[in-house]
């Protein structure tokens, strides 16, 4: 079982704190890279901080991971918990800000002693979390952050990126678009990382299979009026139209070509949609092709059962179905806690090293393609769908039409090259015990 | 040169439909600021209420899930549109109301302070909305007919942007008149410059401020409620709406009705041009317009001295 | 020196807050806090009380100052990595970014009062902000500039590692007291005086024969070069520099933990706001999601009926108990800023 921050969990926090300030008081002023055990106890429950997003620009996502994570938090208890002791959670609000995002993971660490930390959605905020992690040594899992910079240039030896990047995405989208539709492409990105970065990735893959740039337009974060833009894309009159545009603005330019009526021509390519971002807005808002790892009604063995557990576990949520994100909060927490089930312990290096190039098959991550740990850069590669808007829906959840299943290899991304991870002996050992 | 002008011709007259949504965001912001001396960051708070409760109104999702709404929500779009669109308003009316009530307190001080007071109600209606429809995003149905594209030449242009734009210059027509043409009018703008007038005129001006106040939120509302189908419905979309309302009134000058018009047509007109010919800048040419402005003239195209300057 | 010159130094309040800010390490885990926790409030305090010198003293209120606190922090960075690992030479460098570019926009907007004063200064943050977002070479835009190093404090005869949150805390709370004491000083300087009085009546001011507009532009550009100091520490508590602090929405919590404070009629308004803030973010955030809602409700109730703020309620209180001997403000500007 357990809790958001109570007042008696707060008073637990405090009562081990003192306990640690008694015990050396080397949680002041000793170094900072030290090992903090404090208790040994194998009934001592694994706790496990949640730093999922509630509000700022990302929250809807958050919740949606965290419904995932906690799902398989409880399945693990409900099997008699993890090397026969209980796992907890504890989560706090990470609010889409960095700065929140470090405090979060200072005070997951330092007060309530977890052993491990899992979520995110924003690359800031990620980044934020995940230096926090490496300077303690606390493992960390980036569940849903798209950008190809986390797995690559920002990439650290305590973190895993379980979600595609938009590398992948778009070397998933490309070739084919290329074939459908046409040769003369537009691109469109916001103007900041993660769209920057994804629409290099996709530039440099359409070229490469022979498409010609039209125009190349940079927007700004925080564009609330696409109409100029949808005229000017009028006027090049391209074949495809490549968009890298994410959070709000891409809902807000999603509205906005639909009411002109300009989602089929031309061919749209959107890198990626989360399902919180379309669920309730009807099959129109998954316009153009866009990529996805994983879609709730998929003809794979446990997708079923998978989603009737949810919807067992949430009747109330305004999500009803689960959709990727949920899909990665669960996969990467189920996997966790089988890692550590298996090394026999929460003790960093070894659950590190087990997650190093480990293969986990198709059928029990539920996708087309067995996936893998990339030991080089802690980027799971795993099977991208790419889909578009359903014409022909089965129920009134049917949004989308899987066109075709990628193999991780033929979409790896090129950015996890650059990930250059710390070594094992600069990485601070940890484990709560 | 033909061509370069013919390919401006569809972007000039998109500036004009951008800078009317433009226009239309800010009268309410400048009802309260002309005539209160208040700046209202509540603003977009309200803007998002309104989008809020006509998506309570139209039903689909999001609707009341009560019995004797069912009945209701089987009424045809347009009338339930026609509902949404006098009903949402008048609920946000109230809530302004509401905030008026709490604003008197900080009358007579500091404009900081009234400032504030509305910041922190900002902050409050938003987690408000959070907590009542939940973070994702909703969608406001809209009656078919001012739905989809229509051809101009050979592009598409959205009848929905027309019904907007022609809705805008609606409402500021009828705002005006309402100030110039009826003595409630004469009464409101007799307290923007002279409370002293209102009491000789024999009006309780703090009834007057209740009223005023009502009155920006619902224009807020309907604000919100046209710019819906165009931004979606989420609860920080009001952030959205109160800075270009900002950046409006201060262009056209506090207290001024057709400076705050003319600056939404002209900011418009720039963020429409920036965005088809130097993307990258399109955000930023509002402020730098702004700042440009300010410099060489101080209270905007039209402003009039005001408290807040003080 | 002689005693009264001590005393004009130093304040009963001064010497409470370093007490209390001095010894914070060593109980803030007992009470169920933690070490970062104070690290924060410790820069906090001082982002806020140089807030404070603008809105509380020069009457100015700028609602973009959050984006000096960030280009401070991206500053602090860009020295580090790309003139000398040095953290005398990094802060040096943050300061001096935050001051030029305070400088200029204070040229912009110094002849400028009240609400459009403001309003410059949220459309110049807006400005920075979309810079620093577009800039991605340079700032890491939204993934934010990542591995900022808690450099060593070199002090010539040693060296300190200020990598434990531990030590940096002590390394902010040094540059606390010595803000504190150098602001206290300039506050009640002559300069102190004629920028109180430019609150007040800038046309007086003015009309005496004083240099309103120079006066502004020095207050503007030295706020901003505290700021960016703080934006130093705090990129090094963060060890990265992350966009989201220059938001709208973050100078305007900073101003609204300015007045909660009471940062109108004391100078230990600001010291006293952020420790609500954070304290209320710690506890109310425990019970419930939803404590902006809370908080923001708390700050309509002080806005409505205590408008001096916690600042205010202290004064209340010890009228109340009668033990108003001497003057109790520590403000030299007793009254609240009423409107004119």
């Amino acid at each position: 079982m357990s809790s958001k921050i109570t007042r008696r969990s707060m008073l637990r926090g405090t009562a081990l704190a003192t306990a640690g300030v008694a015990g050396g008081g080397a949680a002041f002023l000793g170094p900072w890279k030290h090992n903090r055990v404090y208790a040994a106890g194998t009934d001592k429950p694994i706790k496990i901080g949640l730093t999922h997003d509630a509000s700022g620009q990302f929250a809807n996502s958050g919740q949606a991971e965290k419904r995932g994570t906690i799902m398989a938090i409880e399945e693990a208890n409900a099997k008699g918990g993890v090397l026969g002791r209980k796992v907890e959670y504890v989560w706090m609000d990470t609010e889409t800000t960095p700065q929140t995002g470090t405090r979060v993971a200072e005070r997951l660490i330092t007060r309530e002693n977890v052993h491990f930390m899992v979520g995110a959605i924003q690359s800031g905020t990620a980044n934020a979390i995940s230096q926090v992690a490496q300077k303690y040594g606390c493992v960390y899992f980036n569940t849903n952050s798209s950008s190809p910079t986390e797995s690559g240039k920002n990439c650290h030896r305590v973190k895993f990126v379980w979600d595609g990047s938009g590398e992948n995405f778009s070397r998933a989208a490309a070739k084919n678009a290329i074939d459908a539709f046409g040769k003369k492409w537009m691109f469109l990105y916001n103007d900041y990382v993660w769209g920057q970065n994804t629409n290099k990735a996709t530039k440099t893959v359409a070229t490469k299979y022979g498409a010609s740039t039209v125009d190349e337009v940079a927007i700004p974060v925080g564009t609330r009026d696409f109409s100029a833009i949808l005229l000017k894309i009028q006027q090049q009159k391209p074949d495809v139209v490549a968009a890298a545009v994410g959070g709000d603005d891409f809902k807000v330019m999603r509205k906005q070509v639909s009411d002109m009526g300009l989602d089929n021509k031309p061919a749209w390519l959107n890198n990626q949609q989360d399902w919180p971002d379309v669920y309730g807005l009807g099959a129109e808002a998954a316009f153009g092709v866009f990529g996805t790892t994983w879609y709730h009604l998929l003809d794979l063995p446990g997708v079923k059962e998978f989603v009737a557990r949810y919807q067992a576990r949430y009747p109330t949520t305004r999500i009803a179905v689960p959709g990727n994100v949920t899909y990665n909060g669960y996969v990467a927490m189920r996997e966790l806690l089988r890692v550590v089930e298996e090394t026999g312990g929460t003790d960093n290096t070894k659950i590190i090293k087990a997650l190093e190039g480990r293969q986990m098959s198709a059928a029990d991550r539920m996708q087309t393609h067995g996936a893998v740990i990339d030991p080089n850069s802690h980027h799971v590669q795993q099977t991208v769908y790419l889909a578009r808007g359903n014409k022909n829906p089965k129920d009134k959840t049917d949004y989308f039409e899987i066109l075709t299943a990628a193999d991780p290899e033929s979409v790896r991304a090129s950015a996890d090259a650059v990930c250059k991870l710390e070594s094992f002996a600069d990485t601070p050992s940890y484990d709560q015990g | 040169m033909v061509d370069f002008l013919l390919n401006l011709l569809p972007h000039l007259l998109n500036g004009v439909a951008l800078g009317l949504l433009f226009a239309l965001l800010s009268l309410g912001f400048m009802l309260i600021i002309g005539v209160m001396e208040v700046i209202n960051l509540a603003h977009g708070s309200l803007f998002a209420l309104g989008a809020y409760f006509a998506v309570m109104l139209m039903g689909q999702d999001g609707g009341i899930p009560l019995a004797f709404m069912q009945s209701y929500y089987e009424l045809p779009a347009v009338p339930r549109y026609i509902i949404a669109l006098i009903v949402a308003p008048a609920l946000v009316a109230v809530v302004g109301m509401g905030l008026e009530i709490c604003l008197r307190r900080t009358y007579g001080k500091d404009p900081l302070y009234g400032l504030l007071l509305t910041f922190g109600a900002a902050l409050v209606l938003e987690e408000v909305i959070r907590e009542i429809w939940g973070p994702a995003e909703y969608f406001l149905p809209l009656p078919k007919a001012i739905r989809g594209g229509f051809f101009f030449g050979d592009m598409i242009y959205s009848n929905y942007r027309i019904f907007a734009a022609v809705f805008a210059m609606a409402m500021i027509g009828l705002l005006w008149a309402f100030l110039n043409r009826t003595p409630y009018g004469a009464v409101i703008k007799a307290g923007a410059h002279d409370s002293e007038m209102v009491r000789v005129l024999g009006y309780n001006l703090s009834r007057l401020r209740l009223y005023v106040f009502a009155f920006g939120a619902a224009l807020a509302a309907i604000a919100g409620i046209i710019m819906a189908p165009i931004w979606g419905v989420r609860p920080h979309v009001g952030v959205d709406a109160v800075i270009p309302a900002f950046v409006v009134i201060v262009l056209g000058g506090v207290g001024s009705f057709w400076g705050a018009v003319s600056a939404g047509l002209l900011v418009g007109m720039v963020v429409a041009l920036t965005a088809a010919f130097l993307t990258e800048w399109s955000l930023l040419s509002m402020y730098l317009l702004l700042l440009v402005v300010v410099t060489f003239r101080s209270r905007g195209f039209a402003g009039k001295a005001s408290a807040l300057e003080a | 020196m002689n005693s009264k010159s001590i005393r004009n130094l130093f304040t009963a309040p001064m010497l409470v807050s370093f007490l209390v800010f001095g010894t914070m390490p060593f109980w803030i885990d007992a009470i169920g806090l933690y070490q970062y926790l104070g690290l924060e409030v410790m820069i906090w305090v001082i982002f806020a009380l140089a807030v404070n010198l603008l809105l509380g003293y020069t009457g100015l209120p700028s609602f973009g100052h959050g984006a000096f606190l960030g280009i401070g922090a991206y500053a602090f960075g860009l020295t580090q990595f790309n003139i000398a690992a040095n953290l005398w030479v990094s802060l040096f460098g943050a300061v001096a970014a935050t001051a030029v570019l305070g400088g200029l926009v204070a040229a912009f907007i110094s002849h400028r009062r009240g609400i459009y004063f403001a309003l410059m200064t949220i459309a110049c943050a807006q400005i920075f902000f979309f810079i620093a977002s577009k800039w991605t070479d340079v700032t890491g835009g939204e993934d934010g500039l990542l591995n900022i190093q808690r450099l060593p404090l070199d002090l010539g005869l040693a060296e300190i590692s200020i990598k434990s949150n531990f030590n940096l805390y002590y390394l902010c709370f040094a540059a606390y007291v010595i803000i504190v004491v150098g602001m206290w000083r300039l506050v009640n300087s002559p300069f102190g005086k004629i920028i109180t009085a430019i609150k007040q009546n800038d046309s007086r001011v003015a009309f005496l024969g004083y240099n309103v507009w120079l006066y502004k532009w020095i207050i503007f550009t030295l706020s901003c070069a505290i700021s960016g100091l703080a934006g130093a520490l705090f990129a090094m508590a963060q060890e990265g520099a992350y966009i989201n602090i220059m938001s709208l929405q973050w100078s305007g919590i900073v101003i609204l933990i300015v007045l909660i404070g009471g940062g109108f009629i004391s100078f230990w308004g600001p010291v006293l706001g952020v420790i609500f803030y954070f304290l209320a973010r710690d506890i109310l955030g425990a019970y419930t999601e939803a404590w902006l809602l809370w908080f923001g409700l708390i700050f309509m109730l002080m806005v409505m009926f205590k408008p001096e703020g916690l600042a205010g309620i202290w004064q209340d209180a010890q009228l109340m108990f009668g033990r108003r001997k001497e003057a109790p403000q520590a403000c030299p500007e007793p009254n609240h800023a009423g409107g004119d």
